[in-house]
């Protein structure tokens, strides 16, 4: 048995008490199928509980973190912070300005070189731009900011 | 009824070569290869990721273009398999064996070869399959009712324990959070607001083209960003003849004749995919071969057996998913979300009407996919080999930007970006700590057509639940039900077989 098994227990208790708090407010009718479908979790997870401590009966119980041998953990949660700093600037300085920012810094942060950066930015911009912007007619954030100074001018 | 559908068949080959469609088998197939030959990039990643740019096409070129990214990666894996001895994709396993002894011995012209032509014979075998059994299937399946559709998707959702590789519990459960997260928004029956915690786009349900992007392309990046960013080995140049002889071709034939029936058994089998095929293509090569003594040491024999197989799961694998409606494994589940997207249901319907002509258009598209694939494959095996060097750095932000900008364009909604990080992250985890992403998705898109099938049942019958049990179809299919809940122990005996040997 992995340790990292309780948690993963933990956390899909964590999902059923959560829909079930979700479910009782809804009315009678509707209560009935998102109820089995929790329950069905609850007892799969409660399957998953008894198998692992048979497992830690029969084979002895291990850290789990052995999946996790070649994690690098400031370099998973550096870019990890960096996408969700991009996602959050997006809809204030639109989507190219965003995307330019987090390439660079990315790439920049993984030692790639300049001229290879500068070259991906290039080939990735024409091909988000002729595919979805001019081929799919998407219109990407263009950035609240911009408009903003627009109007302040 | 047979003439009507051979004049479908004959319609579906003129629209499948107009211009528009011409340029989405090109274009998709070498998207496809070279994603393939990407090692850390897999065939359901580039299908997820490219599935919003066929939003605005027609819905057969979108499921030509979708058909040949699949495709292209499948045949892809191979050109790193055999130049890097690192398969692009898993399906290419197999390959990496042969391929890569015979670029030691100044072969890797005629392991490209090799792979490319039998790549091309399976996919193209496997067609005799789709067109055969798919209509056959789709007949069947025109006499279902609300009861047999319940148990069609309770069948699917057995699946999951097939798919799920290590743990079937694991894979029950994944299946069963699926579920629960496939009751966001409006019940069906009693048009309730369920758990939508305010936000009015999640009233049609979790958007499954979002879904299917976090957990197989946006998790696929974060994959990458949490290990040491590895130095590709440089891709060997080769300058001999990349075609093979008459003699050559000759000697491989029935070994692909054996992987195509291979290749095609697995595809249709939901839960197996073209990984398993590719082993078990190589395995038999191996024990009919003539020269056996020449495997391990680079058998062009072995080669052929693997990728006939690989690719002659494709045609197998879109039975289930484009007749019942049941997507055997990932790359299958994702071009099922092609044609939900498309405003399309999969399933019986697809083989009625004018949706009819879309279908066989497709079964054509796929056909003429296979000669697009040997002719862009042979010609650009030289400038594919050099791609599959890109370093994962360079993958990650790249990856991750076509993420945000396919998942926004589906409604142009910041929400849909937000749903999609949010699965990106649940799909790193599920693969972290042994939950399956194949499943959760599986289970995403049969839950509503299991939610409705029992709720319609019921109301149906007043509530008596015997209705379920009412007709032989629900016999068989619970019968079918039982079957997939016992494949994890037959796939384990055959896998153990096929390590065995």
């Amino acid at each position: 048995m992995k340790k990292t098994d309780i948690g993963v227990c933990m956390v899909m208790y964590g999902v059923c008490a959560f829909f079930l708090y979700m479910t009782l407010q809804l009315p009678k009718a509707a209560q009935i199928y998102p109820l089995c479908v929790n329950a069905l979790l609850a007892g799969l997870t409660t399957l998953h509980a008894i198998n692992m401590i048979r497992s830690a009966i029969r084979e002895g119980v291990t850290s789990g973190l052995e999946d996790f041998r070649d994690f690098l953990p400031s370099q998973f949660f550096t870019l990890f912070i960096m996408i969700v700093l991009y996602l959050a600037l997006m809809p204030y300085i639109g989507f190219y300005p965003a995307s330019f920012l987090f390439m660079t810094a990315s790439l920049l942060f993984l030692r790639v070189k300049l001229w290879q950066i500068l070259l991906a930015e290039i080939a990735l911009f024409l091909l988000v731009y002729f595919a979805f912007t001019l081929f799919l007619e998407v219109r990407l954030p263009e950035g609240e900011i911009w408009y903003m100074l627009e109007a302040v001018e | 009824m047979m003439t009507e559908t051979l004049s479908l068949m004959g319609n579906g080959f003129i629209s499948a070569l107009y211009p528009v469609n011409i340029l989405a088998m090109i274009a998709g197939v070498t998207i496809g290869i070279v994603i393939g030959c990407l090692p850390g990039l897999s065939a359901a990643m580039g299908v997820a990721l490219l599935l919003p740019m066929t939003f605005s096409m027609d819905a057969s070129t979108g499921m030509i273009m979708l058909g040949a990214i699949y495709c292209g990666a499948i045949f892809g894996g191979s050109i790193s398999a055999i130049l890097i001895h690192t398969p692009g994709t898993p399906a290419s396993a197999a390959t990496a064996i042969e391929g890569y002894q015979m670029t030691l011995k100044g072969q890797a012209g005629k392991a490209l070869g090799t792979a490319c032509i039998a790549s091309f014979f399976g996919g193209l075998l496997s067609c005799i399959s789709l067109y055969f059994f798919a209509p056959l299937l789709g007949q069947l399946a025109m006499k279902f009712g609300s009861p047999e559709y319940f148990w069609l998707s309770i069948f699917g959702l057995t699946i999951i324990a097939g798919v799920s590789s290590k743990s079937m519990v694991k894979g029950l459960m994944s299946g069963a959070l699926g579920l629960l997260l496939s009751t966001i928004g409006m019940d069906p029956m009693q048009g309730v607001k369920r758990f939508m915690f305010g936000q009015a786009s999640l009233y049609e349900g979790i958007n499954v083209t979002c879904a299917l992007i976090g957990l197989f392309s946006m998790s696929q990046a974060l994959v990458l960003a949490e290990s040491k960013i590895r130095q590709r080995a440089k891709a060997a140049k080769f300058n001999d003849r990349m075609l093979l002889t008459k003699d050559e071709l000759k000697e491989i034939a029935p070994t692909i004749g054996r992987s195509w029936i291979i290749g095609n058994l697995v595809g249709i089998l939901p839960g197996a995919g073209a990984s398993i095929a590719c082993f078990m293509g190589y395995n038999t090569a191996r024990q009919f071969s003539k020269h056996k003594e020449l495997y391990g040491h680079g058998s062009y024999e072995g080669v052929a057996g693997s990728e006939a197989a690989n690719n002659a799961v494709t045609g197998g694998s879109l039975i289930p998913m484009l007749t019942l409606g049941i997507p055997g494994e990932s790359v299958t589940a994702v071009l099922m979300g092609g044609l939900i997207i498309q405003g399309l249901t999969p399933g019986p319907n697809l083989f009625v009407g004018d949706t009819a002509k879309m279908t066989y258009t497709f079964f054509a598209g796929f056909v003429l996919i296979q000669f697009f694939m040997l002719g862009i494959g042979l010609l650009g095996c030289r400038g594919f080999a050099q791609l599959a060097r890109l370093s994962d750095a360079i993958l990650i932000p790249s990856v991750t930007i076509l993420c945000v900008v396919g998942s926004f364009a589906i409604h142009q909604n910041f929400v849909d970006v937000v749903i999609m990080l949010i699965f990106g992250v649940i799909g790193w985890l599920a693969r972290k700590f042994g939950l399956n992403n194949a499943a959760i998705v599986l289970a995403l898109i049969l839950g509503p057509i299991g939610e409705k099938g029992l709720r319609r049942s019921l109301l149906l019958s007043g509530g008596d639940p015997r209705i379920l049990f009412s007709t032989p179809v629900c016999w068989v299919l619970i019968a079918l039900c039982i079957l997939g809940i016992l494949s994890p122990v037959l796939m384990d005996r055959m896998t153990a077989k096929t390590n065995h040997d």
